[in-house]
């Protein structure tokens, strides 16, 4: 193969299918729009959203960017084992980030009890509703997250399956519900 | 492996193909002797019902967009007796149309029995969609022209029938979540490419979108409501980006079908 040959090849390289990039694109344009809806609706009463913005605990939406985080962290360390063919540690890293997940959606449902207890529903104000549902539905794409892990588990496990393109196909994904959550922190915690 | 089926006498000497001329010529060609008719036959029900479909919601009867939900009992009866035409032309129609929705399932589920993937999941989709059209399509249409054609029963009532139609039709999206996720397991798992795995993802963003449909059963107001701009505005622009790929999707592998049972031929390229 000549470099030229080489070259290309590299720079047309995705990790993992193609096709899930067209996943990430459409979810990313839909949480773009669920992001549009909330700073129009910001817009229009800012005092209510800063009300509602203080009664939230920074510090448990930044411990919960932290855990996210590592667990991206470890699912490319996964990937980056599993090429290397070293699979014991693959295995060990996508536990580990199924691990930061399961703290994840401890700590956040925790926090929405915490809420409620604090007369803060679901229906409370428009802040609330955007609350419960940006952090729901991203809740929803975390526990789709842990079928996509048993994938990764299922691939590793087998010498006869481990197919590398998969690994990085779920990866994608991990990585998707890491990037949107990033963003929700910074709209409903940060920006004020 | 792959077994070419030896398709039934009407395509057993057939003329090497449709015979050049006049169009009535073509298709009295491709009615007698295309082996494919069958599936094109359910392909254009699929089409000419949501060509239908829509234009009898949206400007015949004029319930979708739907209305505000938090309208008191006398705006709701005023909306009812505004489309005491409308309704009971558009949803006759609906009526007459519905079992077309049948040979639509029909032609999902033979595409997923075209892959390699259990049978299973074509008869799940089928039973799943056909339980669906009950809550989601049937409910509303009835409730909605009991409610036009009974003007005189108590606004109570009628505002009774005003919620239980959007509410039966918008909340109960879950029955649908569960079809697109059948269909998505079965793309991404099928290794004969009858279709490509993008679609599968797609098939998942679909049935996250309806997820949130669901809050409209809390909400009145606000954008969870079931006018709302998420859980009605964007899931419609979702669901008519998902709606058009799929009749594509459909289009395309009848194009590929060789009645065989292994991975699909792709589509001979043009000369350019």
């Amino acid at each position: 193969m000549t470099d030229v040959a080489e070259t290309n090849k590299r720079a047309r390289f995705v990790p993992g299918q193609p096709d899930m990039w067209a996943f990430v694109l459409f979810e990313t344009l839909v949480f773009t729009a669920y992001f549009g809806f909330y700073l129009f609706y910001r817009a229009r009463s800012p005092e209510l959203f800063l009300h509602s913005q203080a009664q939230l605990d920074l510090r448990v939406g930044v411990f919960n960017t932290l855990v996210l985080l590592l667990s991206s962290w470890s699912v490319a360390r996964c990937v980056q084992s599993s090429r290397a063919g070293a699979y014991r540690a693959a295995l060990r890293d996508v536990y580990i980030t199924a691990a930061c997940a399961a703290v994840f959606l401890s700590s956040k449902m925790f926090e929405w009890a915490r809420l409620v207890r604090l007369g803060d529903g679901v229906d409370s104000n428009d802040f609330s509703t955007y609350y419960f549902f940006l952090t729901g539905i991203h809740f929803v794409h975390l526990l789709i997250g842990f079928v996509v892990l048993g994938i990764v588990v299922y691939q590793l496990r087998s010498p006869e399956r481990r197919s590398q393109e998969l690994v990085e196909t779920c990866a994608t994904y991990w990585h998707t519900v890491d990037f949107l959550w990033v963003l929700i922190f910074a709209l409903l915690y940060v920006v004020r | 492996m792959s077994t070419v089926l030896t398709p039934p006498e009407s395509a057993a000497t057939p003329p090497a193909g449709p015979p050049s001329g006049r169009w009535h010529r073509r298709v009295a060609w491709h009615l007698r002797h295309n082996p494919k008719r069958e599936l094109w036959l359910a392909w254009w029900t699929l089409v000419v019902f949501y060509n239908l479909f829509f234009p009898m919601f949206f400007v015949v009867a004029q319930v979708q967009p739907p209305p505000q939900p938090s309208w008191d009992l006398a705006t709701q009866v005023h909306w009812f007796h505004e489309r005491h035409l409308g309704i009971p032309i558009g949803f006759g129609i609906i009526f007459a149309i519905a079992g077309m929705t049948a040979v639509n399932n029909a032609l999902i589920a033979y595409s997923m029995r075209r892959m390699s993937t259990s049978r299973a999941f074509g008869y799940a989709y089928l039973l799943i969609y056909s339980l669906s059209a009950i809550p989601g399509l049937l409910l509303l249409c009835i409730a909605l022209i009991v409610g036009t054609l009974r003007p005189e029963r108590d606004p109570k009532v009628i505002g009774w029938l005003y919620d239980f139609a959007f509410l039966s039709f918008d909340g109960t999206m879950g029955v649908f979540l569960i079809g697109s996720l059948i269909w998505m397991v079965a793309i991404l798992i099928d290794k004969n490419r009858v279709f490509p795995k993008w679609f599968g993802y797609l098939n998942l963003c679909n049935a996250l979108t309806e997820v949130v449909v669901a809050p409209c059963w809390i909400f009145q107001r606000g954008v969870l409501a079931w006018n709302g701009q998420i859980a009605w505005w964007l899931d419609m622009v979702v669901f008519g980006v998902y709606q058009v790929t799929f009749v594509v999707m459909l289009f395309q592998m009848i194009r590929r079908e060789d009645f065989g049972t292994g991975p699909l031929p792709d589509l001979p390229r043009k000369n350019t």
